[in-house]
Order: structure tokens, then sequence, then C-alpha cells
């Protein structure tokens, strides 16, 4: 008997006891969120504030501008299974209004800040990637370059996240609080780099950086051109009028352009940096990395000024 | 008793015409108080069902029952529009949870219900086959509009022009089925659900057409500069949105403002519900918020007013009817004096014949009951019918 309980009931109590163990630390771990968003910078903010209670999802594919996305039937089907959807607002995400997603599941993440949106003019139509052709009108989107405004949209996901599960605000305050003093010193840095690049003439590539130019004071007109495509003899002509009022030596890129358009602006006394709006997911790095490197190729003008 | 019965029954059928007119009155009178407590009944549950599971409806400032019985019941009497700027309201008070409602278009007679996917988690309806609507153009049929128009999903359903002598309205759109609901035994079994926005595109506040700027018909453009080109009628809109031209689909003018029927609120909890209250009844002139209980509460307590009327005028009916049938019976057996002098003469007793006039009355009794009752069964099943064209529709 003695032996008995040796060999079979200590090793089933054991067994019974991890078994228990075990259910109750599930029973106490809660399910992730399934979250849903609209570019990277909202899955940026999300994933570093919920940590691994939330799956945070950006549907669409890399190689596009998620603001012009064409959703199909099944994406939708995947995206209404979804939490939480978090859109940037500011009339990002060009599909939302041609598909039916539950409206108790969206968050505007710049709701808040809606009297700070950028009105732009009436735009012609232009072509590039796989999203189609598109006109940049309404309002200006890439709200998350004007990094006070970043920080009240992570802000406003640590807010729906808190309530969305109360219990976990702990964990999400803990999370948040990094992210939003790292938001805030690219705010402050950028601030500075605003004052040191005072008056100096600019251009973006692509109508991009409004927010940029408008909190840091830059002086910057912006250009229809894409990085991966060769600009038309029509384009350049435009360039060229805007430098004859606005003597720019710089001009900056979403992306890396192509080594022709680089020999050729070279050939016009401007040079070329990346300063990646970084809207999809990158390859490589992630939202804050990417923005020390954009942050390093504007250091780059103000040192040479 | 089995002779009294025969007998009752042989004078029954001879006299037929009699008999038959004794059953129908019979049958008529009590019929009536049973039907009319089954089809009061009937309204009861119907209208209460979705009224006490339907917390707060926001709509126009005006007929509070009109709102309500288009809102829950999808009634012809349209109220007033509002505008999308109520659900923002909602959603940034934190206080409730909106679903939208546009009930004012048709597909043939059924209502065409523009909502978002939250109506289905609501009122806990599932999807028998396909999927809910997920595009612009899209719909999920409830199961009788299914059945009665022989519709599957990836079949299609128009949309009916407003009037049909505005030439110059909005082109019907053809809507792409992507589910059919479950039976729900409620009103949802006869409408066509949609995405809020595609109510919108039938109600021609957003299209799709031909792209302006590559057209090349010239009578198509009106004006074309650098930045702005003005079509005429003749460019092609697309009357069905599908993958090929669903980019071209966009809306007009300022989204807050687009109209909508009413707002199905759903508060966080009874706190909530009263905060919102409050809030409408202090700050909101154009816009009431109501409980869709309460409303069916004080129609039902009208409709049960005229039951009780109704109630005591079949009472007397009834009554004479008695006093009718006593006198057809009184006066039969004065006719019937000789054959029961005759039944006396055979050596019959009188308990005989009193027998024999229990069975004819229990024969009628027996008729008339198992008339009553049929024609209740009939009731039952088109009583769903029947409340829906009296109290609702």
């Amino acid at each position: 008997m003695k032996r008995l309980n040796t060999y079979f009931v200590r090793p089933v109590l054991l067994l019974s006891g991890l078994l228990l163990a075990f259910n109750n630390v599930n029973a106490e771990e809660p399910t992730p969120l399934n979250i849903y968003t609209v570019n990277y910078p909202v899955k940026f903010f999300a994933e570093s504030i919920a940590g691994n209670y939330a799956k945070v999802t950006l549907p669409m594919p890399t190689d596009i501008d998620p603001a012009f996305w064409s959703p199909k039937a099944e994406d939708i089907a995947a995206i209404q299974t979804a939490d939480l959807v978090l859109l940037n607002g500011a009339n990002y995400a060009k599909w939302l209004p041609k598909v039916s997603l539950s409206l108790f599941k969206l968050v505007n993440t710049s709701s808040e800040y809606r009297d700070s949106f950028i009105s732009l003019e009436a735009d012609v139509k232009h072509n590039h990637g796989v999203g189609g052709e598109h006109s940049h009108t309404g309002i200006a989107f890439t709200t998350w370059l004007d990094f006070s405004l970043a920080e009240k949209q992570a802000k406003a996901i640590f807010k729906v996240l808190s309530r969305k599960k109360p219990n976990l605000n702990a964990k999400f305050v803990q999370n948040f609080i990094p992210l939003q003093k790292a938001l805030l010193d690219i705010d402050t840095e950028l601030t500075q780099i605003g004052k040191e690049l005072a008056g100096v003439p600019l251009v973006g590539s692509h109508p991009v950086y409004q927010y940029l130019k408008q909190r840091y004071q830059l002086n910057l007109k912006s250009v229809h051109w894409e990085p991966e495509e060769t600009p038309t003899e029509e384009q350049w002509q435009g360039l060229k009028q805007i430098l004859e009022s606005h003597p720019s030596k710089w001009m900056l890129w979403e992306g890396k352009p192509a080594d022709e358009t680089v020999a050729k602006l070279e050939a016009l006394g401007i040079k070329s940096i990346v300063f990646s709006p970084i809207a999809n997911t990158p390859e490589t790095g992630d939202f804050l990395s990417l923005m020390q490197e954009n942050i390093a190729a504007l250091k780059a003008i103000s040192s040479v000024q | 008793m089995i002779d009294s019965l025969y007998l009752a029954w042989r004078y029954i059928v001879f006299n037929r015409i009699k008999t038959i007119t004794l059953v129908m009155c019979i049958s008529l009178v009590s019929f009536l108080p049973f039907a009319l407590k089954m089809i009061l009944k009937e309204s009861e549950n119907q209208l209460m069902s979705r009224a006490a599971t339907t917390p707060l409806l926001v709509g126009a400032k005006g007929n509070s029952l009109d709102l309500v019985m288009n809102s829950l019941y999808f009634s012809k009497e349209k109220p007033d529009f509002i505008s999308m700027k109520a659900i923002e309201k909602i959603i940034d008070s934190y206080l409730a949870l909106p679903i939208p409602l546009y009930t004012r278009f048709y597909a043939r007679e059924y209502p065409i219900v523009g909502t978002s996917l939250d109506y289905f988690e609501f009122r806990k309806h599932t999807i028998a086959s396909g999927r809910a609507f997920a595009m612009l153009g899209e719909c999920v049929i409830g199961a009788d509009v299914a059945a009665r128009l022989n519709l599957g999903v990836g079949d299609s359903i128009l949309s009916s022009p407003e009037n049909l002598f505005d030439l110059a309205g909005v082109y019907p759109l053809k809507m792409k089925v992507t589910g059919i609901l479950n039976k729900t035994n409620s009103v949802d079994d006869k409408a066509v659900f949609v995405d809020l926005k595609t109510t919108w595109v039938i109600q021609g506040l957003g299209h799709g057409h031909q792209d302006v700027k590559t057209i090349t018909e010239s009578d198509a453009v009106l004006n074309r500069s650098e930045k702005l080109v003005t079509a005429s009628a003749k460019i092609k809109q697309y009357t069905e949105i599908n993958l090929d031209n669903l980019e071209s689909f966009h809306f007009h003018g300022d989204p807050s403002i687009y109209p909508l029927t009413a707002i199905i609120a759903v508060p966080q909890d009874e706190k909530s519900a009263t905060i919102l209250r409050g809030r409408y009844l202090s700050e909101q002139k154009n816009q009431q918020i109501v409980r869709p209980k309460q409303v069916i509460e004080d129609l039902l307590g009208n409709i049960f007013q005229i039951k009780e009327f109704i109630d005591a005028v079949v009472l007397i009916v009834a009554m004479a009817m008695v006093l009718a049938i006593f006198l057809v019976f009184s006066l039969s057996f004065r006719l019937r004096e000789k054959e029961i002098s005759t039944i006396l003469h055979l050596g019959c007793s009188r308990s005989t014949v009193i027998q024999l006039v229990l069975a004819e009355v229990l024969i009628i009794a027996m008729f008339s009951a198992v008339l009553c009752f049929s024609s209740l069964l009939v009731l039952q099943n088109f009583q769903g019918e029947i409340v829906h064209k009296l109290f609702i529709s």
C-alpha cells in the first residue's frame, strides 16, 4: 500500500496540482484584443501600448500607400472580426466610406484634435504604386508628422484600450509613458531643427509634409513626384517654376528616389534626402528608429546651413 | 342516451337550415371575444417584444409613436430626418453605443433598412447562408424576402424609385445579396438590410460614374478647365456597384449632415441612459429621445381601452343571442307539440323528451365549438399578418 502511494498517488496528486495551477494561469491571462489599424504609425502606437495584450494587424500589403488601399470583400470580412478598428482620422483611409464596419468598433484616434487638421486645395489626380489613381484633396492626413498630434493620437489609443480592458490599465500606463516621452522628445528635437532651418527653402517630393511644415515652421513647398518614377518633362518644368521664387537646395523624399532623378536634381543644385512618413510597415526598424533616421537627415541640412 | 342522440341527430339533419343558422350564431358569438383576445395578445407580444429590447431611440422631435413604429417595425409613416451629427454626439458622450437607422426606401414592397452591422448583433440575428454586407451596394435579406422573391446568395434586388413620375430622380440601385438571415419571426424577416452608406447612394448623395477626366464624348462634358470638369446628364452613372466600378463611387457634401430616420442608443447602464435622456431634454431642441417600451405601453393602453368597449358590446350581443336562441327553441317546441305528443303516446316518459332536447342542444353546441375552435386555429396562423396590417403597417 505504501509503495502504491509512492508510485501512483503522489504523481497523480502532483499532476493534478500542476494542471490546476496551469488552469489558474490561463484563467488570469486575458484574451488578446484583436485590433486592426489603417496605417503603420497607429499600429505602432497600439502595439507599443497594448504589448502582448493585443494582436494588432495592418491589413494591407506593405508595398502600397495604406491611405489609398482598395480592400476586397475578404479583407473586410477579416476586419469585421476585430474588437477594435483604430482609424487615423483626417479622412485618411479612403476605402472606409465604401465598406461596412461596426460603428461600435471604429475608433477615430484623432477626433480630439480635429480642429488642427489642415485643409487642402483642389489637386489634380495622379497615380503611383498598386493603390491606383488618386488626388490629395480635402484634408491633409499625415497628421503624425506633427509629433505633438502624434502624442495626442497615442494618448487616444491608450484611453480606448484602457476603456476596453480596464483591468489592464496599469500595464497600459506602464507602456504608454515611454512612448509618450519618445514622441515628445522627437517633437522637441524637430522644433529645434525647425528653428535652425528657419527660412531655408525646402521642396517636398510629395504633398505629405503639411503637418511637419506647419508644426516646425519649415519653409517647404511640394511637388507631385514619386520616388520610383522618373519625373516627366512637365514635372521638371513645374519644379523649375517653384525654384524661381523658392530657391531650394534640398528635396525631401518619401522613399529612396531613382538614381537618375537624384543625378538630374544634383545638376540643378538640389540634394535629395529621405524623410519617410512611414505610413506602411517598414522592412527594417520601427517607427521611432526610422524617425530618428529622418531627423538625422534633416540635421544634415541644418549642419550644412 | 344513444337513442336520444340518434333521434336528435336525425331531427337536426332534417332541419339543417335552422341548425346551420343556430351553429353559425353560437360560433360567431363565442369566436368574437376569443379572437379579439388572441389578436390583442399577439399585438402586445409583437409590439412589446421589440420595444422592450430597444432601450432608447433618438429621432427628430415630433410624433414619438411614428418614430417608434418606423424604427422598430419599419412602418410607412416616416419621421423627420436627423443628421449624422447625432451619431457623433452619442459616440462622444461615451454614454451609449449608437446604431443608425435609415428606413426611407423600398425594394418592391419590402423596406430597405440602412444601418450598421451592429444591428444584427444587437437583435441577435444570425446569417443562415452567405455573409454580412461588407462593401457598398451589398445587402442581407430577411428569410421571408428570400422565400417570397425566391432570392439566394449572389442574386440581386433592385431598389424601387420613390416617385414613378420623377424622371430626373436617382436611378434604382441593383444590390447584390450577400446573405440571408435566419427566420426571426419579426418584421426583420420582411426587410432588406444594407449599410447606411448604401441608402445614401440610393438617395443620390453618393454615386459612381464614368471618369470625367478621361471621357471622350464631347456632349458629356459641359465645361473643362485645368481643375474643374463639369459633366452633363449624359455621363454614364453606374446603377450597380461592383469591384470594377467601386473606386468611382464617392459622396458629395458634408457626410456629417447626411440623413437618418433614427438612432437606437444602447446605453452602458441605467445611469448612462438617465444622463443621456437628461441631456436630450435639456439641450436638444430638434431631437427627442424616447423609451420605445413606454411609447408602446401608451399605445397598448389605448388599444385595451377599445378592447374593453368591444368586450361590452360583445357581451350585450351575446345576451341578445342567448335570448334569441331561447326563443328559437321555445318556438321550435311549440311547433313540435304534435311530435312530442306522439312520442308520449308511444310510451316514452317526459324525461326521454327532455333527453331528446338536451341531445339536440349538445349536438348544436358541439358543432358550434368545433367551428369556433377551427376558426380560432385559422386565425392563429394569420394573426401575425393581421396584427402587422392592423397595428404596424
